[in-house]
């Protein structure tokens, strides 16, 4: 090789290292949806993005990589380089698709620990919907009725082991109820088909149903939150009817490679807890009903654990269905 | 009727705003040249251009939504004739009589069909959502997976009018895109299928990569290395419009095409892809001439163009009429709603007429200017086939890949156009066509999802196909089509032989 | 004979055999509560029939021979540039990577003047990343050197 030819190749070696020892942030940081647009995490990131930007100075980009339920987006961030410069905005389903990866004995798309947890956002409860024209109207006749007669009151959801079956299995094994589930391809569809009659009951976020609810097509009967949720001060939770183990919620939080350096980390709770107070931020969570709950370090890590045992639970009780006749 | 003039008249006064107008220019133009872009299609556009509308408010936003919606819809037909690389999955059709015409040197007026039927299914759906929006989507509720599953066994035996050739050979290739169709996460009982830990195919092969692959890249592979490149009649420029003919052949198509269109479209879930593929197949039963498809029938690219079309306005009728979305570029654009602090629900219309009128002024303005965006344009893009071809087609390699690789930022979806590409070469080679894999790929996975749908939720029993009226009725006009088309196939058994040998020896479809 | 419809029809089969091996591992499930492996089985076991009945109705067909491969040689080309891309893509960034493989197919394969191929490969590269990452702003792969 010509001369010239090493000298570039050693002094393009010897800015590498260099590059790395730069004050964080020097390159613009990329936060994976790994869901399409428009969906929940989309609309979570992209503010989020926003006000990081204003925060840190340094541009913040969205980029989406869905797939698989988002397993797709969440394997893509657990094995890129941790150092700071890719993270993870992820669901509830985080802590759903390893263990559900586990139970068909496949090698998982990734692992919970592969990632270090560095803020929730949000946590929306999921609200137990019917039609208004059904006949219970309250939570306590639903589950009486389903006692009465299980397996026969259908339920849609997002897809199986998703957040919106596993919100509803969690309530069949708290109130020891059978119920008929039908998957659909999505939060969309789970919508479309209780509206349509097909099916009973949903499980929901708050933010797509809501309105419905205020139109009077669908009526809600409990939530799955620890407190009343504040657009519906009169729809009780579950823990107030008796069915503690019946909680869970659509989270969204940001997380980054395990393996991140601790002052990248810090400097990364840092930047979030003040994008978090950042007006246009607030008033993008107004806007979507999503009311800010936020949560670092211990706080979050219990929150998460605790999370993600139940969920864990509840995937391993449904079980592989073809093993249930 | 009165009162929806009056609130027309409305909508039109903030649709024609000068800062709305702006909008709603500047979304037709950018969704056109992400619509002309090989394998990015509206729902890429869209999702590109989210983030940069949540500085504006709501109306320009949603305005500018749509025109890009309308735009990659317009543009998409564009590629698919001038190249045969479909611009997203629904123009597919399009490539296979709009691409014959091309080589025909009647590139001209085949684009110009196109925009012109796109532009009448848009204004005409457009008409038709403003007027029986609410009833036309508390109908469309009422599908459920069992009419969803009937509705898509019709769709299935569109195939039996998609080929030219031998009816075995098209049975063959539509099994194999229905075993592609296969691949990925089984949304019923959570297994992986086919899918050897390749994450990115959990959700099956891709449409978009594996039509860009089926279609464009074949047909690259086909023509790049003939020694005379693919005689390509260069149009004057007198010929851009189409002949008297050509439109008196067009009209019956653009009107079948629009009604069509429209009632697939309103039906929530993804069945509007298979709008044109069903406009196609109508077209060709319906004609006088069914040999012409597959070489240059107007017909074959007025009919799915203008279906396409309405299927998008249809789509829109849930979303605005309910606030449901009916598939992911309406959930795109109810998100885009929420964002702004809309909350889309039954009660839009009436707590958000601004919106609501504005909205539908501006998707009448919206076609009207693609019309007029596109006319003089059609001029540009046949001057593309001007470009000698051995620069052309690296080009043409170069932007599939891009475009295939910027809607999921994934090299899977690359490999995927290349496996299809080569497939699809292969299978050309030998005879077979390629459109019914589209097709296979298409309906598999909604129609098993459709039919565990039905059976889980009637607990197993086949009976509920026939106590639900919608779906007995369609399950009905399935099972006559079929009887039909077996009787005609038995009495046209006889020179089906010499059909086949002439199709063999015909230009490679 | 081998005939081009029983080369078809034979790959086909065997495609559908392999499909059907593929699936023994999934649950089957029953006619009423169909599992993962039972539709595509019943398409395999389809398509395995019309594969046969391919090879059994193809005599007629032409020999693959006389179908006339001048192609070939480019359609390997692109195909290997095409295989190239999608390996080096994300490693190399997208304007080497495309830029290079317009090199290699207009200049190489198709063999035109070297002056109009760099201008060519270069302004289709850099102009198409433009549109994209600059304008669209949708992100490209960028190489390891920032490029």
């Amino acid at each position: 090789m010509s001369p010239v030819v090493i000298l570039a190749l050693a002094v393009l070696g010897a800015s590498a290292p260099a590059a790395a020892q730069e004050a964080y942030p020097s390159r613009p940081i990329t936060i994976v949806a790994p869901f399409p647009p428009g969906g929940v995490a989309d609309l979570h990131a992209r503010p989020l993005a926003a006000a990081m930007e204003k925060v840190l100075k340094n541009p913040v980009g969205v980029v989406n990589k869905s797939g698989a339920a988002g397993a797709v987006g969440m394997s893509f961030v657990a094995n890129s380089r941790p150092d700071g410069y890719t993270l993870l905005l992820a669901l509830s389903s985080i802590s759903i698709i390893p263990e559900a990866d586990k139970l068909f004995g496949r090698p998982p798309a990734f692992t919970v620990d592969q990632f270090v947890p560095l803020a929730l956002l949000s946590a929306d409860p999921t609200i137990l919907v019917v039609r208004t024209e059904s006949p219970w109207k309250t939570a306590r006749e639903f589950i009486e009725d389903a006692r009465r007669r299980p397996g026969q009151i259908s339920y849609s959801s997002s897809g199986i082991y998703g957040t919106l079956h596993m919100a509803m299995e969690l309530l069949s094994h708290a109130a020891d109820i059978k119920l008929r589930h039908l998957p659909t391809a999505g939060a969309g569809p789970a919508i479309n088909a209780i509206l349509g009659g097909h099916v009973d009951a949903l499980a929901s976020g708050p933010a797509a149903v809501i309105a419905h609810i205020e139109a009077g097509k669908l009526r809600p009967l409990a939530s799955w939150g620890d407190r009343r949720h504040p657009a519906l001060p009169d729809v009780p939770t579950f823990k107030e009817l008796g069915y503690p183990g019946a909680e869970f919620y659509i989270w969204a939080g940001v997380f980054a490679p395990r393996g991140t350096p601790a002052p990248v980390v810090e400097r990364l709770e840092v930047a979030l807890r003040e994008a978090v107070n950042d007006p246009d931020f607030k008033a993008a969570m107004d806007k979507l009903k999503t009311p800010i709950v936020f949560k670092q370090g211990e706080e979050f890590r219990k929150f998460f654990e605790a999370d993600a045992r139940r969920l864990a639970e509840g995937v391993r009780r449904v079980g592989r269905i073809e093993e249930k006749k | 009727m009165a009162d929806t003039l009056a609130n027309l008249w409305v909508g039109f006064s903030v649709a024609l705003a000068p800062s709305v107008l702006l909008y709603a220019f500047v979304g037709c133009l950018i969704g056109t040249v992400v619509g002309v872009l090989p394998g990015v299609g509206p729902l890429a556009g869209i999702s590109l251009l989210l983030p940069a509308t949540f500085g504006l408010d709501a109306t320009r936003a949603i305005v500018m939504l749509a025109g890009i919606y309308y735009g990659a819809m317009y543009g998409g037909s564009t590629t698919s004739i001038l190249m045969r690389i479909p611009g997203e999955a629904a123009s597919v059709m399009t490539c296979i009589d709009g691409y014959a015409m091309a080589r025909r040197g009647r590139a001209g007026p085949a684009l110009t069909i196109a925009a012109v039927g796109s532009y009448v299914a848009g204004t005409a759906s457009v008409v038709a959502l403003m007027v029986l929006a609410p009833p036309l989507a508390s109908f469309a509720l009422r599908f459920g997976p069992p009419e969803y599953f009937a509705l898509l066994v019709l769709g299935l035996l569109v195939l039996a009018y998609m080929s030219s050739g031998s009816m075995l050979k098209a049975v063959a290739m539509a099994l194999l895109g229905l075993l592609a169709g296969m691949v990925g996460i089984d949304q019923m009982s959570g297994y992986f299928r086919f899918a050897y830990g390749v994450v990115e195919l959990g959700d099956g092969i891709g449409v978009v990569p594996a039509a860009v692959g089926l279609f464009g890249l074949s047909e690259v592979l086909l023509t790049a290395g003939q020694a005379a490149p693919p005689e390509v009649i260069k149009p004057r420029l007198r010929e851009l419009l189409p002949s008297r003919r050509e439109w008196r052949e067009s009209a019956a198509p653009i009107g079948r095409g629009t009604v069509l269109g429209f009632l697939i479209g309103i039906i929530p879930g993804s069945a509007h892809i298979i709008s044109s593929f069903v406009s196609y197949a109508v077209e060709r039963r319906l004609s006088r001439r069914p040999e012409e498809f597959g070489r240059g029938a107007v017909a074959g690219v007025a009919g799915p163009e203008s279906a396409n079309n309405a299927a998008t306005s249809g789509a829109f009728v849930p979303m605005l009429a309910l606030g449901v979305p009916s598939g992911p570029i309406p959930a795109v654009m109810l998100a885009a709603m929420m964002v702004h602090g809309v909350s889309p629900g039954p009660l839009l219309i009436r707590q958000q007429p601004e919106l609501f009128w504005g909205f539908i002024a501006s998707m009448y303005v919206g076609n009207l200017v693609l019309l007029v965006l596109n006319l003089p344009l059609v001029g540009l893009f046949v001057n593309l086939l001007r470009v000698p071809y051995p620069l052309l087609y690296p080009a043409i390699v170069m932007f599939s890949v891009l475009g295939v690789y910027s809607v999921n930022g994934s090299v899977v979806d690359v490999w995927i156009m290349l496996v299809t590409g080569v497939v699809g070469y292969l299978l050309r080679k030998f005879g077979f066509e390629t459109a019914p894999i589209v097709l296979g790929l298409v309906l598999a996975p909604m129609i098993e999802m459709a039919l565990r749908q039905s059976l889980a939720m009637s607990d197993g029993r086949y009976s509920i196909f026939l106590v639900r009226p919608i779906a007995a009725t369609l399950l009905g006009v399935a099972l006559v089509l079929t009887l039909l088309s077996l009787r005609s196939l038995m009495t046209r058994a006889l020179d089906w032989r010499a059909r086949l040998a002439l199709a063999e020896k015909g230009e490679p479809l | 004979m081998l005939t081009t419809d029983r080369l078809a029809g034979g790959a086909l089969g065997l495609l559908a055999l392999a499909v059907m091996f593929e699936s023994r591992r999934l649950p089957l499930g029953t006619l009423t509560k169909p599992g993962p492996a039972y539709l595509p089985v019943v398409l395999a076991a389809l398509l395995l029939l019309s594969g046969l009945a391919l090879v059994v109705l193809g005599g007629r067909a032409p020999r693959p021979a006389a179908l006339g491969w001048e192609e070939g040689r480019h359609t390997a080309a692109i195909v290997a540039a095409v295989a190239v891309v999608a390996l080096l893509l994300e490693r190399l960034g997208y304007r080497l990577t495309m830029a290079a493989m317009l090199l290699v197919l207009v200049g190489m394969v198709e063999r035109r003047g070297w002056v109009v191929t760099a201008l060519f490969a270069a302004a289709l590269a850099l102009g198409s990343f433009f549109l994209f990452d600059t304008v669209l702003r949708v992100p490209l792969p960028r190489g390891p050197l920032g490029f």
